[in-house]
């Protein structure tokens, strides 16, 4: 009796053991760049939910500034371009295994980010700013102070106002956090922050924060919002990849800087932002 | 109290004065809160500031006629063949809900152009992924469900293990460990059958729950006539205990598929253009957010619409044996 419950024990101990072996972490060196340049497709996630840099046409295609600088990456890797598209939390969590090779998304290489991704490149800077209804008073970023500020869940306008965002990259001037906001609520998207704005000054939220490019785009679009005061910091917008191909890493530095140098980056930010916004003296 | 309450509603007299009350307070605060209808009375009267027995008498006035409006229109609509009080009322309650849509001021061309996307992608892959799920889901329910009952120690052990933890955890979060924790042991499941996978796994806990109460609501004599007649078990459970328990499983199902249709729109995480996804980025590419939204909800209405109407077809079937 108890020999056999011994027995079983022991079996069902094996079990678990066999069951819990084998976690492979990140990619191996050269897995990334070889899967790409033999299957000629290089994998783009994407979240289409930012025009100008990002979204989706009445035909279901993607059209965008990402979305024209992954075309020009994957042409000059010899590749062609497919798009997944993600949940951002999905892009930003790492661990992408096969599923894509390398984000074009205006990610933000922050301290937290690069533990689980690399990024190669910066492709360009867009600055961060303020922003409230049309009808508010406020006059300076200063009057937020205590006051309840609408962000994106789990991006760097998150982190400002929290005051833990650190960017660590080449060409970045420095930032002051200058707001203290009484409340932080944190949606799924800026333009869930924009929505609840609209409704009003102070009725939902008193201000947001988001990418200058987003909010005029927004305004644009006929929503009652006006800009506060200067860009509050840039944030440098990189090519991320899943950790640990160095190879690919350094294929990608390479395509991006030449964009970079033969003025292609430069053109592309004209056509969607009407201004080059690949250095950081762009304003 | 609650006696005197359904007696009284047995009787006109009664029951119009009382729900004319409950209309006419219901519409008057909120014509004071948000002021809607009084406001457009009190804006054509005359120019100066009105009293304030005057503003308040605009407001009652039309609380007052709508809510005899209200109780009118359901004396006249009483008095018509059943069908046509329900087509009636139906058509009545559409075109509230089409006047309060009408509000939002929508761009309609925007709606127009974005329709095929919405229908020819989202609602097909929608559909597509609720009716694969339900079905994959059926069969693990009724394995489950037969396994819970079943004397085995591991099968129930097994069993009990999948409804626990599939019923306690989040959907999303096991759409989570489907897609990006299988790759770790190389297992690269692309995002709609990584879906399939996970709505499939999670609602068949909740639908082994349903099989098994239906299967237990089999009175045991049903199994015992029919052992004792000589017929096999798996004879006996195929041809008298599940079609008995279907009439009990068949509505609780459907209603499980219903807000599986919805769920689904859960599996958009992974980058699966269905149609919650689509309303979404459709809408943001030019900042038209409501358009999109209530095309969306639009759209998933008839479809579970349509399947209510399955459902009921399916009831009627499995319901032979209660007819007289």
């Amino acid at each position: 009796m108890t020999r056999k419950t011994l027995l079983t024990a022991a079996t069902l101990a094996t079990g678990f053991g066999v069951a819990g072996l084998g976690f492979a972490q990140g990619a191996l060196a050269g897995e990334v760049l070889d899967r790409v340049m033999e299957s000629k497709t290089l994998k783009v996630a994407t979240d289409p939910a930012y025009p100008p840099q990002s979204s989706q046409k009445p035909d279901g295609s993607f059209e965008g500034f990402d979305i024209d600088v992954a075309r020009e990456i994957a042409e000059r890797l010899g590749a062609e371009v497919e798009f997944v598209t993600p949940a951002w939390d999905v892009i930003t969590a790492g661990n992408w295994g096969t599923r894509w090779d390398v984000s074009v998304g205006s990610m933000t290489p922050t301290a937290q980010r690069a533990e689980v991704l690399d990024f190669p490149a910066v492709y360009y800077y867009t600055p961060a700013s303020f922003f409230v209804h049309e009808d508010a008073t406020y006059e300076s970023v200063e009057d937020l102070n205590g006051k309840t500020v609408g962000v994106c869940a789990a991006c760097t306008y998150e982190d400002y106002l929290r005051g833990n965002l650190t960017i660590d990259a080449e060409g970045v001037p420095p930032f002051e956090f200058l707001v203290d906001p009484g409340e932080i609520r944190t949606y799924d998207t800026d333009l869930n922050v924009m929505d609840d704005l609209r409704l009003g000054d102070g009725v939902r939220l008193d201000a947001g924060l988001s990418a200058l490019p987003t909010v005029k785009g927004a305004i644009d679009s006929g929503y009652p919002l006006k800009v506060l005061g200067d860009p509050v910091f840039f944030e440098p917008l990189a090519v991320a990849t899943d950790k640990g191909d160095a190879d690919f890493d350094a294929k990608i530095a390479n395509v991006v800087a030449e964009m970079h140098a033969d003025g292609t980056l430069g053109e592309l930010s004209e056509k969607w932002y009407g201004v080059d916004l690949t250095s950081t003296g762009a304003k | 109290m609650l006696d005197l309450l359904f007696e009284g509603w047995e009787r006109p007299a009664i029951r119009r004065p009382f729900l004319f009350v409950l209309f006419f307070g219901l519409l008057f605060w909120l014509d004071l809160s948000a002021g809607l209808l009084g406001d457009g009375l009190l804006g054509i009267g005359p120019e100066e500031e009105p009293g304030p027995a005057l503003a308040l008498l605009a407001r009652a006035l039309p609380a007052a006629l709508i809510a005899g409006f209200l109780i009118l229109d359901f004396w006249l609509v009483s008095f018509l063949p059943l069908l046509w009080q329900i087509g009636v009322v139906w058509g009545q309650l559409l075109g509230g809900f089409v006047v309060f849509v009408y509000a939002f001021n929508l761009d309609i061309p925007y709606i127009v152009e974005r329709l095929p996307i919405m229908i020819g992608t989202g609602a097909v892959l929608t559909i597509g992924v609720s009716a694969a799920s339900i079905g994959f889901a059926c069969m693990i329910a009724l394995v489950g469900a037969l396994a819970r009952l079943s004397k085995s120690g591991p099968a129930y052990a097994i069993s009990t293990f999948y409804i626990s933890f599939f019923r306690g955890t989040p959907l999303l979060l096991q759409i989570f460990l489907i897609y990006l924790g299988l790759p770790q042991f190389g297992i690269n499941l692309e995002a709609v059958p990584a879906g399939i996978l996970a709505l499939s796994l999670c609602y068949g806990a909740y639908l082994a729950e349903i099989f098994r109460a239906g299967i237990q609501g089999v009175p045991p004599g049903q199994a015992e006539a029919s052992t004792s007649l000589g017929l096999s078990r798996s004879l006996t459970l195929r041809k008298v205990v599940l079609p008995q328990a279907m009439k009990l499983i068949v509505p609780p199902t459907g209603n499980q598929f219903i807000a599986m249709l919805k769920d689904s729109s859960l599996v958009s995480v992974m980058g699966v253009l269905e149609l919650m996804y689509l309303a979404r980025t459709q809408g943001r590419a030019g900042f038209r957010y409501f358009e999109m939204l209530i095309t969306a909800a639009v759209i998933y209405w008839i479809i579970s619409f349509c399947f209510e109407l399955i459902q009921a077809r399916i009831e009627k079937h499995y319901g032979k044996a209660d007819k007289r």
